[in-house]
């Protein structure tokens, strides 16, 4: 009983954070009331617009069958993003999502235990306002998601390649900046597209400690993208990062993506520095992570897909089921395959394998299945 | 007989004339958009690869799209942007997770320019075979061949 109230707690919360997006952005609506316009088409995937304001969202169901540890159904993602275009310096943007809820939260694990995990929980995944400049600058302030590499950018479950996310996607760097940005977008797509960030002070609205490794209290850097097309690119990152405990660690990674008819290449590597303060025991002084993912599209319904990832850093399986484990040595290496079908653009189920091939898993050998929708 | 020849030479011209501008596509906005010079296809693409968010007044740009089994948006699509339907959703949904919304729908041609009429700031593009519509400005005519289709980026 007591988890079930726990559950509708969380849902609670949700209810009350999505009707708080929806009631902000149709106040911010209500400042343009006075054009009224005529309703548009309602394309899934490009939300619904009441006035200057546009609702969105999307929702991934995940369904994991490791082949060690507790099988799961769980909501991944159920996010929702409200965004208004006032005039030039009100232009804000606003994402919270409920994740990790376990839908069968009487399923047991191998040990007959339930992992203590999977009671969903509410985050403000980014809240900013953007000023918009003439010539393709924009002024960002507020948390926002820290462009290192495109994934992390573009993380909404319909969006990526797989249900598994490659842990140098992730791991070992700041996923947001709470600060002040710059980015510079040529809109003639001559010159690279430029973003700077700076972090002055702990993360807003931060993740709990038991789902996150890391806390910072200094975030900066530097994304560069050159565009190759309409979505192929090469970028370029880099990050400087000070974490609660006084660890510095300086990042650069390098993202691209690629596409030569039905087949994409695409992938991303970083390396980090980190420094090794009196009194703080870190066990490691350099970090890495690589992945390739080759997919091939047999139509605008079906593909396949695949990647490889060598990892080289801190966490192991453990700490990506959730649970906080210490750095462990050797390079993980994981190869993942799987097949997605698309009905429809903003719609996609993907059934996929993963196998540990080398190292302390960082992601679980077992055969993971999702249902993402972008509404 | 050789006095006619020239006459139907004119009448061929004026037809075939009148064809191609019946393939041209019209940009055009709401009256509160008020440029010096008309758009070229570069800035067309920048709008609705959403490159270009502002009008050199500082206001924004809205740009509206017509529904995906349109003819007029298939010669758009791969004429003016050159990009094919199923990349540019992919790219649009990228971009609106990125905070940019992608351009609206309109399932009509009547329904883009009432909207367009209504709503400071936006622009869209109907076929150019039939006329100038009242209450919008023209900003480009772009020469699309009818038999644009398919392409990529």
């Amino acid at each position: 009983m007591a988890m079930i109230f726990r559950h509708l707690s969380r849902l609670a919360q949700a209810a009350w954070l999505s009707g708080a997006i929806v009631v902000a952005a149709l106040g911010a609506g209500a400042a343009r009331a006075q054009e009224a316009e005529p309703a548009d088409s309602y394309v899934p995937g490009q939300g619904f617009n009441v006035g200057p304001v546009n609702l969105a969202g999307y929702s991934s169901l995940v369904a994991s069958l490791p082949d060690q540890g507790r099988k799961t159904l769980s909501l991944e993602d159920l996010s929702l993003y409200a965004s208004a275009h006032v005039g030039i310096f009100v232009n804000p943007f606003m994402e919270a999502e409920l994740t990790g809820l376990n839908l069968l939260p009487w399923a047991k694990g191998d040990d007959g235990g339930d992992g203590g995990k999977g009671h969903g929980y509410v985050v403000l995944e980014r809240l900013y306002d953007d000023v918009q400049l003439p010539d393709g600058f924009t002024i960002r302030f507020g948390k926002m998601l820290a462009p290192v590499g495109d994934w992390n950018q573009i993380h909404a479950a319909p969006l990526v390649l797989s249900t598994v996310r490659p842990a140098a996607t992730y791991r070992g760097f700041s996923q947001y900046a709470t600060g002040l940005s710059v980015l510079y977008n040529d809109p003639e797509a001559r010159w690279p597209d430029v973003q700077v960030y700076w972090q002055p002070m702990d993360e807003f609205s931060a993740r709990p400690d038991s789902i996150v490794d890391d806390h910072y209290r200094l975030v900066e850097g530097l994304h560069v993208s050159f565009p190759l097309g309409l979505l192929d690119k090469v970028g370029f990152s880099v990050q400087r990062t000070i974490d609660r405990l006084g660890v510095e660690q300086h990042l650069a990674g390098v993202d691209f993506r690629y596409t030569m008819g039905p087949v994409t290449l695409q992938g991303e590597g970083v390396v980090s520095s980190l420094s090794q303060p009196a009194g703080v025991q870190t066990p490691r002084s350099l970090e890495w992570s690589a992945y390739v993912a080759p997919s091939y599209a047999f139509d605008d319904r079906w593909s396949i897909y695949g990647w490889y990832e060598i990892y080289d850093g801190r966490g192991t399986a453990s700490a990506s089921a959730g649970q906080a484990g210490p750095a462990s040595d050797g390079t993980a290496q994981d190869v993942l395959a799987g097949f997605a079908f698309r009905p429809q653009p903003a719609m996609v189920f993907r059934l996929e394998y993963l196998l540990n091939v080398g190292g302390p898993p960082v992601n679980p050998t077992g055969l993971f299945a999702s249902w993402s929708v972008l509404f | 007989m050789r006095r006619r020849r020239p006459l139907l030479a004119v009448l061929i011209g004026l037809f075939l004339s009148d064809m191609a501008r019946g393939e041209d596509i019209l940009v055009v906005a709401n009256p509160s958009v008020t440029l010096g010079h008309p758009l070229s296809t570069g800035d067309v693409a920048a709008i609705y690869l959403l490159r270009l968010t502002l009008w050199p007044d500082g206001n924004a740009i809205i740009p509206v799209n017509r529904e995906i089994s349109s003819e007029v948006r298939t010669r758009f699509t791969a004429g003016v942007l050159h990009q094919d339907n199923a990349s540019l959703i992919v790219y649009w949904n990228e971009m609106h997770f990125k905070g940019k919304a992608p351009p609206v729908v309109q399932e009509s041609e009547q329904a883009l320019l009432t909207f367009i009429r209504r709503v400071p700031g936006s622009v869209g593009y109907v076929s150019g075979g039939g006329g100038v519509p009242e209450g919008v400005v023209v900003l480009a005519r772009l020469p699309v061949a009818a038999g644009s289709g398919g392409g990529g980026p």
